[in-house]
C-alpha cells in the first residue's frame, strides 16, 4: 500500500512546485505592479497589442461544427486500433488466426472508409463553399 | 486505506445522480445533453472499477463500445439540436411545445 | 477464441452484413451514379437496392442450417432468431416499398441507408446473447432511427418529435447501462447465460433488484410502455409515416423479443411459490406494474385523440401492456416454451397490422395534409381497398375472432394464466386486459365509423368538399394500397390459420431449447 503511494511522492513534487511557481507569480505581481488602478485602455481584452475589433464572443460558423464532429467521430474510432495493435503479433504467430488477424482489420477500416468518402462527397469537409446563392441568412437553406 | 470496489460504486452513483439531476432540472437542450454523458460516464466508471475487482476484462471491452457509441450520440444529438436552432432559433425545452396532447 | 470462431462469426452475422452492406450501397450508389438525377428516379432505384438485400439477406437466412450455434456466448443463433430476423427483413422491404412515396426529403440515400442501418440493429438485438451486443443492438437502432423521424425537415413537428425520442432514448440508454453495468459487477460476466447461472440462488439484494428494474428501463423505452411512453405519440405523430410505420412494427417486435429473451436467458426465475421469493428477482413486479400501467393508460388516452397516428401511438402503448403480460408468463421454466411462442406470435401479427394501418394513416397524410381523424370521412367510397385493409387491421389490433389479433391474445391470456408462483397478480392483470377490451373496441370503431358511416351525412356539401377533393386521383393504385392489401392478406390468413406462424414457432422455441 504504501510502495503503491510512494510512486507518486514526484507527482506530489512536481504539483507543490507547479502551486508555487504560479502562485508565487500572481502574488508578484500583486505587491509589484500597481493593482488598482483601472482604465479603459487596461480593461480591453488584449488582442497582441491591436485594438480589439468586435465583441468578446462572436458566433462560429456551423461549418466548423461540422468539422469538429467529424474530427470526433473519426477520432474515437481509432480507439479500436490500439487492442488490435496489442494482440497484433500474438495472433501472427498463431498459424490459426495468422492471415485473419490482418484481414479483421481492413474490414473495420474499410467501412470507416466508406463513411469518410461519405462525407467528402457530401462535401461536408470543404471550408469554403464554392457558391453561395441567396441571403446567408436564410434558416432553411436544404444542404 | 485501500478503495474497494463499494467506493468506486458510490462515486459512480453520485455522478449518475448528478447527471439525472442535471437532466431533470436544467432547461438548456446542450446542458442536458452534457449531463446525459455524465450518467454514460458513470456507468463507464462502474464498468471499469467492477472490471479490475471481478479479474476479467470483459467490462473495460465494453467500456470501449460505449465511448464509440457515445461519440455517435454526441453528433446526432447535436445535429438535432443544431437542426432545431436553425428553424426556432431556440435551444430550449420550453420551447418544445408543438406537439402536444 | 480461434480462426474457427472467426470465421465462423462471418457465417453467421452473414445476414446483417448483408444488410448493412446493402446500406453502404445505397448510400455510395446514391451520391455517385445516381447524382443529379430526378428525386423520383433515385427512390425507385434506393427501393431496389433494398429489396436486392434484403432478398440476399433473407435467402441466407433460410440457407444457413437452423442448429442453435452461439459464437464465443456472444451471438445466438437458432431457428428461433432465424424466424424473427426474417420477419425483421421482410418489415423492413415493406417499409422501403412504402418510402417510395417518401416526396418529403430529396436525401434518399440517407434515408433508405438509415432504414436499413436501423434493420441491422434490429437483427443484432434479436441474435444478442451478450450485454454488449444488447446495448449495441439498441443504440444502433436508436441512432438510425433519430434522425429518420427528424428527415421532414419542413415539417412543422419533425425536428421537436426527433428531438424528444432522442432525448428520451438516450436518457433511458444511459439508465440501462448504469443497470448492466451493476449486473456485469454482480455477476462477473457480460454473458447473458452466465449472469442467470451466477444469480441464481442468490437471496434479495437491493442492488440486484436496482440492476435488473435500472436495465429494464431501456426495454420499457423501446417497447414503448407507461412509464416510458412519452416519446412514443411526439413520435409517431411527427414522423415521416413510412418511419412512424417502422418504430410500430420492426422495433416493437424486435425490442419484445429481445425483452423475452433477455427476461428469459440473464434474469433467474423467481423460486418455489410465496410472496418472499416472488420479489426475490426483482423483475416479476416491475414487469407487472408496466403491464398495468400501460393498458389502462394506453387505452384510456386513446380515447381522446383526434389524430390516427397518435391514435395507434396510444393503441400501441396499450398492446405493450398485453405483451407485456406474455414477457410476466416467461417466469417458470415449463411455461416458458409457451409464452415465448405466443409473445413472437403477438408481436409479429400486431407489428403487421400496424404497419398496415400506418399505411392507410400515409395515404390519408398524403392527400389531406394530415392524418386527422376527421380527415378520415368518406374514405370508403374515395379508397375502398385501402377502407376495407383500415378495418381489417383496426378489428385485428381490438381482437375480434376471424383476424389475427384474436388468436394472439388468446395464447397470451392463456399462457399468463400458466404462469406458475404469480397466480393471482397474471389473473388480476388478465381479468384487467378482459375489462379495457370494449375500450378498445370503442375507439376503434369511431375510426371505422368516420370512414365508413359519417360520410354520407357530409354528402349534401357537394363534390368540392374537402374530403371530396380529387387530389391527384385518390383512387390511383398506389403502393400504400399495395402494402395495405398484402398486411390485410397477412393479418387475415394468420387470423383463420394460426399455426402457419404458430407451429413453427413453437417447433423452433422447442429447438433452441427454451
Amino acid at each position: 500500500m504504501d510502495a503503491q503511494l510512494a510512486q507518486y511522492i514526484p507527482v506530489l513534487i512536481l504539483l507543490v512546485l507547479a502551486g508555487a511557481v504560479s502562485g508565487g507569480m500572481l502574488l508578484l505581481a500583486h505587491w509589484l505592479g500597481k493593482a488598482g488602478r483601472r482604465t479603459a485602455a487596461k480593461d480591453m481584452a488584449y488582442e497582441c497589442g491591436m485594438v480589439p475589433v468586435g465583441g468578446g464572443s462572436t458566433r462560429l460558423a456551423v461549418k466548423f461544427y461540422l468539422v469538429a464532429m467529424l474530427f470526433i467521430l473519426f477520432d474515437i474510432e481509432v480507439v479500436f486500433l490500439y487492442p488490435w495493435a496489442v494482440v497484433f503479433r500474438e495472433l501472427l504467430r498463431e498459424a490459426a488466426t495468422a492471415n485473419l488477424i490482418f484481414w479483421a482489420m481492413v474490414s473495420f477500416l474499410g467501412v470507416l472508409f466508406a463513411g469518410y468518402l461519405y462525407a467528402w462527397r457530401k462535401g461536408a469537409l470543404d471550408w469554403h463553399e464554392p457558391r453561395r446563392a441567396g441571403s446567408p441568412a436564410a434558416p432553411n437553406r436544404s444542404r | 486505506m485501500n478503495p474497494g470496489l463499494e467506493h468506486y460504486l458510490v462515486v459512480s452513483a453520485l455522478l449518475f445522480c448528478l447527471g439525472l439531476v442535471g437532466v431533470v432540472l436544467r432547461r438548456n437542450l446542450l446542458v442536458i445533453y452534457m449531463s446525459l454523458e455524465l450518467m454514460l460516464n458513470a456507468a463507464n466508471l462502474a464498468l471499469v472499477a467492477a472490471s479490475r475487482f471481478v479479474g476479467n476484462l470483459d467490462g473495460q471491452v465494453m467500456v470501449f463500445f460505449v465511448v464509440t457509441v457515445a461519440a455517435a450520440e454526441v453528433a446526432v444529438g447535436l445535429a438535432l439540436i443544431v437542426a432545431l436552432y436553425r428553424r426556432r432559433q431556440t435551444a430550449h425545452v420550453e420551447d418544445l411545445t408543438t406537439l402536444r396532447l | 477464441m480461434n480462426n474457427a470462431a472467426y470465421i465462423q462469426l462471418f457465417k453467421l452475422a452473414g445476414p446483417e452484413m448483408l444488410i448493412a452492406l446493402a446500406a453502404l450501397a445505397v448510400l455510395l450508389v446514391d451520391l455517385t451514379l445516381m447524382r443529379g438525377a430526378p428525386v423520383r428516379a433515385r427512390r425507385v432505384i434506393a427501393v431496389l437496392l433494398t429489396g436486392v438485400g434484403g432478398f440476399a439477406a433473407a435467402l441466407y437466412l433460410l440457407q444457413v442450417p437452423l442448429r442453435a450455434v452461439s459464437w464465443g456466448g456472444l451471438w445466438a443463433v437458432d431457428p428461433l432468431t432465424q424466424l424473427v430476423k426474417l420477419g425483421l427483413v421482410g418489415l423492413a422491404v415493406l417499409t422501403a416499398v412504402l418510402s417510395l412515396e417518401a416526396d418529403y426529403t430529396d436525401h434518399v440515400g440517407e434515408h433508405f441507408a438509415l432504414l436499413l442501418l436501423a434493420t441491422v440493429g434490429l437483427m443484432v438485438m434479436a441474435g444478442a446473447a451478450d450485454l454488449v451486443l444488447v446495448f449495441l443492438g439498441l443504440e444502433l437502432t436508436g441512432l438510425s432511427l433519430y434522425p429518420l423521424v427528424a428527415l421532414n425537415k419542413a415539417g412543422p413537428r419533425a425536428t421537436e418529435a426527433a428531438l424528444k425520442y432522442f432525448f428520451f432514448g438516450a436518457l433511458a440508454a444511459a439508465v440501462t447501462l448504469f443497470g448492466f453495468s451493476f449486473l456485469y459487477g454482480l455477476s462477473g460476466t457480460t454473458n447473458l447465460a452466465g449472469i442467470a447461472a451466477a444469480l441464481r440462488g442468490r437471496g434479495f439484494d437491493p442492488l440486484l433488484a436496482l440492476a435488473v428494474v435500472f436495465s429494464l428501463v431501456g426495454f420499457g423505452f423501446k417497447v414503448a410502455a407507461v412509464p416510458f411512453h412519452l416519446w412514443a405519440p411526439d413520435a409517431y405523430q411527427g414522423a415521416p409515416t413510412p418511419v412512424a410505420a417502422f418504430i410500430a412494427s420492426g422495433s416493437k417486435l424486435a425490442g419484445f423479443f429481445l425483452l423475452g429473451r433477455f427476461v428469459a436467458l440473464a434474469l433467474p426465475e423467481s423460486g418455489d411459490a410465496g410472496r418472499a421469493a416472488l420479489f426475490t428477482p426483482g423483475w416479476v413486479p416491475a414487469v407487472a406494474v408496466l403491464a398495468l400501467a400501460s393498458m389502462v393508460l394506453g387505452n384510456l388516452a386513446a380515447l381522446a385523440q383526434r389524430d390516427l397516428k397518435r391514435l395507434l401511438a396510444y393503441s400501441a402503448i396499450a398492446h405493450a401492456g398485453y405483451l407485456l403480460l406474455a414477457v410476466l408468463a416467461l417466469n417458470g421454466a415449463a411455461n416458458r416454451p409457451a409464452a415465448l411462442a405466443a409473445l413472437v406470435y403477438y408481436a409479429g401479427t400486431y407489428a403487421l397490422a400496424g404497419l398496415g394501418a400506418f399505411a392507410v394513416a400515409g395515404h390519408v397524410e398524403r392527400h389531406a395534409g394530415a392524418a386527422a381523424l376527421n380527415h378520415l370521412t368518406g374514405l370508403g367510397r374515395r379508397a375502398p381497398w385501402l377502407a376495407a385493409g383500415l378495418a381489417v387491421f383496426l378489428l385485428s389490433l381490438a381482437g375480434l375472432p376471424p383476424l389475427a389479433g384474436f388468436p394472439a391474445k388468446f395464447y397470451v391470456f392463456a399462457a399468463a394464466l400458466n404462469t406458475p408462483h404469480a397466480g393471482a397478480v397474471s389473473l388480476g392483470l388478465v381479468v384487467v386486459a378482459l375489462l379495457l377490451s370494449p375500450v378498445g373496441f370503442y375507439y376503434y370503431l369511431r375510426v371505422l365509423k368516420l370512414a365508413f358511416v359519417t360520410e354520407s351525412e357530409k354528402r349534401p356539401a357537394g363534390p368540392d368538399a374537402p374530403g371530396n377533393s380529387p387530389q391527384g386521383g385518390e383512387n390511383r393504385f398506389g403502393v400504400e394500397t399495395a402494402v395495405a392489401l398484402l398486411a390485410a392478406a397477412g393479418v387475415l390468413g394468420l387470423g383463420l390459420f394460426p399455426q402457419w406462424l404458430l407451429g413453427p414457432l413453437q417447433a423452433a422455441v422447442r429447438e433452441a431449447g427454451g
